[in-house]
């Protein structure tokens, strides 16, 4: 499914509803609609294509329409054993949680989602097919296209199809808990799934064979538990890593942060960030040829 | 010098042999200290080709050739298998013959090498000096005794090869081989001063014809078949390449009948004597002509460890910076070297270093480390047994 | 070879800074002609810069005199990355090789772009760390040169590619400004630039710093070795221990050619006799490297192997890696050049394309040997050629192409990891449309309006509107 002359018929009718013209902006799941801020009054919805295409268990790969919901790929590839570790609600689209680029709770294992991106087919803003990427599991054919459509929240175009790397899911995944220094667990621990912490609690998720969870987990004084705990609502805030060892200290708000990530999910929204000078040119530069009159998503911001 | 018209007759064959991967460039000791690519072996084949090709050469030239250490570490990495050592010695010995590369004073101080009694000379005013402390401490050089005790054969069953530098300047090193050679029972055969130069820095400096004079000469003093053993890597390793250099089946008869001393050891580690006490713990710097042109530094390790804890350096066997009369005409980069060498070193904690080379072992002495040739060290420990 | 004269007043502008790391010799400017490929050019001038301000300097003079440059790392790129065309200024980082920080409690290291791959990894050994990218180049490949090409190797199957494994990067732009491209976080504000930039092969500017990941050392390693009578078996064998829900470390093959040229460098005891073998590595913790070993060895067994072989310690481990990594340059013990591909085909189609590669070099009378990255279908096939063989070249390109068209009919891609460079420029429309080359140049455009970063790269030349440099590959580039 690399060439040109392969594409589905599903992804031409997109391009065809998307169009030359007006502005457009994708609706998902609605899960993480705020993100970017709403798309201006009077901008034209669409959905993106939803379906499996195709799912290869021996290949690991899986290829998708954009509007599909992570509650279908994950039912598809759990029939083989196999997971994308996206770890978002089950009516998310893959296209919407891979336009919003945010990474799930394994993240310290599995690494950021971008990652297991292999190819794209968007509708850009001339309302044509783009392909980047490649269907195989590795790939370095022309610019990585693929890595700037992820967090670009759909500004640079409408995601209708991706082919993900899947993985096989692991023989058992257990949560734990502890008052434990969330920093020695992350030293002490070979590349646990996930750790957790509300500055005084952690949990840790920990996957692999039976004896391997076992060992590790009888490395600290732990109790299990059935899962993650239920993260606050608000916004995330991505620090370096070790600055989680300050953040302790200066925060009274309730928060659970992603120990090894640098990553704090607040009650507070999203703070803005601020991005210097060159970087803000280039990523206009960006915008201006691949969003020209900002038909793609008006409205929202990628660039605050 | 400028377009100075040369013919390198180094066989198509071996040039296009290297497929510029670059793999060898980390285990060259020039690239390591300069990052140049005229100073890695890739550059430097790259500009035989050229000058292959293009029949002319320039001082630029000449310079990129002339900082190669001769280490031939570039070859135990290159998988290709590219004869990197003989295409250099090719180079050199074409530019030697045909442009003013070596002048007259390097070619006097490469003649005095075979001579003996200049050499003595030589060696007797050092030691003078020495007295009068007149000579930096920094060179590194032993303490060259004005008078020195002749070498007394013990036998016939194996020859002892000594060399020229080094028999002026550390005959006491093989008086203790001869001593631990003897320990496994064996009699030892000195040659005549017909032995007292094997030619290696004469084909390094591309002066081949000297080289195969002195060859010829050291084979004579060698007669019988016993086996010619080598307590210097650099000598050894020229000795074992007489069959190529003079490319006789009487060379290469006496090529075969060559081996480091360690080899010879290697495979007699029962006839040593027992090991009682202590073991230091020694770090052991593996010449390169044992390494990387003989291929038999693995021997040093079985028979030092007979006696001490032999640890080797993690390094790939990356050059000290000796490289034979190198240190002499490039000291900034063989300095350069030999500090990387003394990093590899002191990051393991050991008592003291065991090098099978002089060049090597004076080189490093010569940058404050304490140096003694392996056997001098299993010397020490057996005699403390008796 | 003759040499355009150096552009005299750039050069002494250079040398105003760089004093004698501006070099414009004949026999220097000739080490800076090539990399790792089949292909050459010409440098104009070659400069070897310190730091950051200084590869700053070069581009801002490079820009008063109108004049593409071009990044060079350690020269091992097979796509022709690093092959000057269009008379560039080359700027080889080989010395900004200083790893400037090792972070432990962010996992990051920040290095210059000439550290070496192995160097790094050597220097972060004892911490406990490696860093997970290993081209079979490693112990001499830049970090730079890495980043540019997003390079993978053995372990990336199980770890990911070097885009992966880079959080930020500090970039000199076309322009001559100063980038940092990402950052220490875990979700950098803006369109990921970083992620743009990697794989860029140096047309969107000169890496300077980069931040990279550190991946803790496994705490069990096993590797294996399984030779097939049949090199059907083999990849048979590929595809189910994959399917079986194990991701090895690794999993590498090579074909009876390739064992034989390995073996005679590394005498590691490679089955010479054999058609073909697998390389497995398994690590982690030890529970799940048992089960994978137990899951290998039946799977082998289903797929006809002959033996099993478990590297018994480190040593032997080493040396078996050292075969495999050693593999490329091996083949010039048969033939004095040869002709690396790089293509990906699904897992499951590898024993339709490997027969085909063997077909099409018989047609084309030449000899193929295969050794490559198994478990992520990435073929490597070489040709193995002699150029001083009259009309040679002509067939050994005729061949290339064959293999990528018949890789790309297979449902695979142009290349895994070496990059498209200059070699496979003109390819690049096998895979993509008009269109989305149009899109890509669109992209390099923003970071490089007038082409003056590696010219002649990456894209064809009718998809860049900007290319001032020069129109086709150079017919004198293949030697
Ligand atoms: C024997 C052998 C085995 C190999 N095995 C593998 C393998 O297993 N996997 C793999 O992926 N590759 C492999 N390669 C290819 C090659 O080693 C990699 O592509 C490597 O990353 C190139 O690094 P380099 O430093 O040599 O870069 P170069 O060849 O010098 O340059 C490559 C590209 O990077 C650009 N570049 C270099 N430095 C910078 C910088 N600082 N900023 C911007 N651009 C820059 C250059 O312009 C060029 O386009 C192999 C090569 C050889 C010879
Ligand atoms: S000498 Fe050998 S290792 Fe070095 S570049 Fe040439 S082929 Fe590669
Ligand atoms: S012989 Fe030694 S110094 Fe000379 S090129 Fe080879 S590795 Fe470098």
């Amino acid at each position: 499914m690399s060439r040109v002359e392969d594409i589905d018929q599903e992804v031409l009718e997109f391009a065809k509803i998307v169009g030359k013209s007006g502005p457009v902006t994708v609706v998902g799941g609605r899960t993480q609609w705020a993100v970017g801020g709403p798309p201006e009054p009077g901008t034209r919805e669409v959905r993106a294509p939803a379906g499996i295409w195709s799912h290869e268990p021996e290949e690991m790969t899986v290829r998708c329409g954009g509007g599909t919901t992570l509650g279908e790929l994950s039912e598809q590839l759990a029939h083989h054993g196999q997971m994308v570790p996206f770890d978002m609600p089950a009516e998310a689209t893959v296209g919407g949680v891979l336009a919003v680029g945010h990474s799930g709770l394994r993240r310290l294992r599995y690494g950021d989602i971008r990652d297991f991106v292999l190819q794209i087919r968007h509708v850009d803003h001339t309302g044509q097919i783009v392909s980047s990427g490649g269907p195989t599991v590795k790939n370095v054919s022309g610019y990585d296209l693929c890595r700037l459509m992820v967090g670009s929240l759909g500004k640079f175009g409408c995601i209708a199809e991706v082919t993900l790397r899947c993985l096989p899911i692991p023989a058992i995944t257990r949560w734990f808990t502890g008052i434990l220094d969330p920093f020695e667990v992350h030293n002490q621990l070979y590349r646990p799934s996930s750790i957790l912490w509300d500055g005084n609690r952690v949990w840790v998720c920990i996957e692999g064979v039976l004896s391997d969870v076992a060992a590790q987990a009888a490395i600290f004084d732990f109790e299990e538990v059935a899962g993650p705990p239920s993260l606050p609502a608000g916004g995330r805030l991505a620090i370096e890593p070790k600055g989680l060892r300050t953040h302790k200290q200066e925060s009274d708000q309730s928060w659970i942060a992603e120990v090894g990530v640098g990553l704090i999910h607040t009650d507070l929204p999203a703070a803005q960030r601020h991005i210097n000078d060159v970087n803000v040119s280039l990523m206009e530069e960006l915008e201006e040829r691949l969003n020209p009159n900002n038909r793609l998503n008006p409205g929202r911001q990628v660039l605050i | 010098m400028k377009n100075v018209p040369i013919d390198l007759p180094i066989p198509t064959e071996d040039l296009v042999s290297c497929v510029s991967c670059g793999l060898c460039l980390p285990h060259c000791p020039t690239y390591r200290v300069t990052q140049e690519e005229s100073a890695s072996p890739r550059g430097r084949i790259a500009l035989m080709k050229q000058a292959h090709h293009d029949g002319v050469v320039d001082d630029e030239f000449v310079e990129f050739m002339d900082t190669c250490i001769q280490c031939r570490g570039c070859e135990t990495a290159c998988p290709a298998g590219v004869q990197f050592g003989s295409m250099m010695e090719t180079t050199r010995e074409a530019l030697a013959t045909q442009t003013r590369y070596q002048p007259w004073w390097a070619r006097l101080g490469y003649r005095t090498l075979g001579w003996q009694k200049a050499l003595r000379a030589g060696s007797a005013l050092i030691a003078l000096l020495q007295r009068f402390r007149l000579v930096p401490q920094k060179l590194g050089l032993p303490s060259i005794p004005i008078i020195q005790r002749p070498l007394v054969s013990s036998g016939n069953d194996v020859w002892l090869f000594t060399g020229c530098i080094m028999d002026a300047w550390m005959r006491d090193t093989h008086r203790a081989v001869q001593r631990v050679l003897e320990s496994t029972g064996a009699g030892i055969a000195f040659p005549d001063k017909r032995a007292n130069c094997c030619g290696a820095l004469h084909v390094h400096a591309g002066l081949a014809p000297e080289a195969r004079r002195l060859a010829l000469r050291t084979m004579q003093a060698f007669p019988g078949d016993a086996p010619i053993l080598v307590d210097s890597a650099g000598c050894g390793a020229q000795l074992k390449d007489y069959g190529h250099l003079l490319d006789s089946d009487a060379a290469r008869e006496f090529s075969e009948r060559v081996l480091d001393v360690h080899e010879w050891l290697a495979q007699r580690l029962d006839d040593l004597p027992e090991k009682t006490g202590l073991s230091p713990r020694i770090v052991v710097q593996d010449p390169c002509h044992l390494r990387h042109v003989q291929r038999a530094h693995e021997s040093v390790y079985q028979v030092l460890g007979r006696y001490v804890e032999a640890v080797s350096l993690d390094d790939d066997g990356l050059c000290c910076g000796a490289g034979g009369a190198y240190s002499t005409f490039h000291p900034q980069i063989a300095s350069d070297v030999r500090d990387r060498k003394i990093r590899a070193i002191e990051e393991i904690q050991a008592e003291e270093v065991a090098s099978a080379n002089p060049g090597c072992l004076l080189h490093l002495r010569s940058g404050g480390l304490e140096v003694r040739h392996p056997l001098e060290i299993v010397d020490g420990l057996i005699k403390k047994d008796e | 070879m003759v040499h355009k004269s150096a552009d005299k007043k750039l050069l002494s502008e250079l040398r105003s800074f760089l004093g004698d790391r501006a070099r414009d010799g004949d026999f220097e400017l000739g080490l800076y002609a090539k990399d790792g490929s089949v292909l050459k050019g010409d440098p104009m001038i070659v400069c070897l810069p310190t730091s950051t301000e200084e590869v700053q300097q070069i581009i801002l003079a490079c820009r008063r005199y109108d004049r593409p440059f071009l990044a060079r790392g350690s020269g091992t790129g097979l796509a022709g990355g690093a092959v000057p065309v269009g008379d560039p200024v080359v700027i080889a980082t080989a010395k900004m090789n200083k790893i400037l920080d090792i972070d432990i409690d962010n996992r990051i290291a920040w290095v210059e772009p000439g550290v070496l791959n192995l160097d790094l990894s050597r220097e972060l050994s004892p911490l406990g760390f490696h860093f997970a990218p290993d081209p079979s180049s490693q112990q001499v490949c830049s970090i730079g040169g890495n980043v540019a090409n997003n390079s993978g190797g053995p372990h990336c199957l199980a770890y990911g590619v070097t885009s992966a494994h880079v959080a930020a990067i500090e970039v000199v732009l076309p322009d001559g400004r100063v980038a940092l491209l990402g950052d220490l976080t875990a979700e950098s504000p803006g369109y990921d630039l970083r992620g743009l930039f990697i794989g860029s092969e140096g047309t969107m500017g000169v890496a300077t710093k980069v931040a990279v990941r550190l991946t803790p050392n496994p705490p069990e390693v096993r590797t294996l070795l399984l030779d097939f009578a049949d090199v059907r078996d083999g990849a048979a064998a590929v595809s189910s221990i994959i399917a079986n829900g194990l991701i090895p470390a690794a999993l590498e093959m090579m074909d009876q050619r390739a064992i034989e040229i390995v073996e005679a460098f590394v005498n590691a005891g490679y089955p010479t006799e054999a058609d073909a073998v697998l390389l497995v590595e398994l690590d982690g913790l030890p529970g799940g490297v048992e089960h994978g070993v137990e899951v290998v060895r039946a799977v082998a067994n289903r797929h006809q192997v002959g033996s099993v072989r478990v590297a018994a310690d480190d040593a032997e481990r080493a040396l078996l890696w050292k075969g495999r990594k050693n593999a490329f340059g091996a083949v010039a013990r048969i033939k004095p050049d040869y002709y690396l591909h790089d293509t990906v085909v699904p897992r499951g189609k590898l024993v339709e394309v490997l027969e085909k590669v063997y077909q099409i070099a018989d047609a084309y009378d030449l000899i193929a040997v295969n050794v490559f990255h198994a478990g992520d279908g990435n073929l490597h096939p070489i040709l193995a050629y002699d150029s001083e063989e009259k009309g040679v070249l002509e067939r050994v390109q005729a061949a290339g192409r064959a293999i990528v068209t018949a890789s790309i009919e297979a449902g695979g891609v142009l290349s895994g990891e070496h990059g498209i460079g200059l070699e496979k420029r003109d390819y690049m429309g096998m895979l993509f449309s008009a269109h989305d080359m149009a899109t890509q140049d669109l992209v390099r455009e923003a970071f490089d309006p007038d082409g003056f970063a590696n010219p002649l790269k990456v894209l064809p030349s009718g998809s860049r509107c900007s290319d001032s440099f020069g129109q086709h590959v150079p017919d004198g580039a293949w030697v």
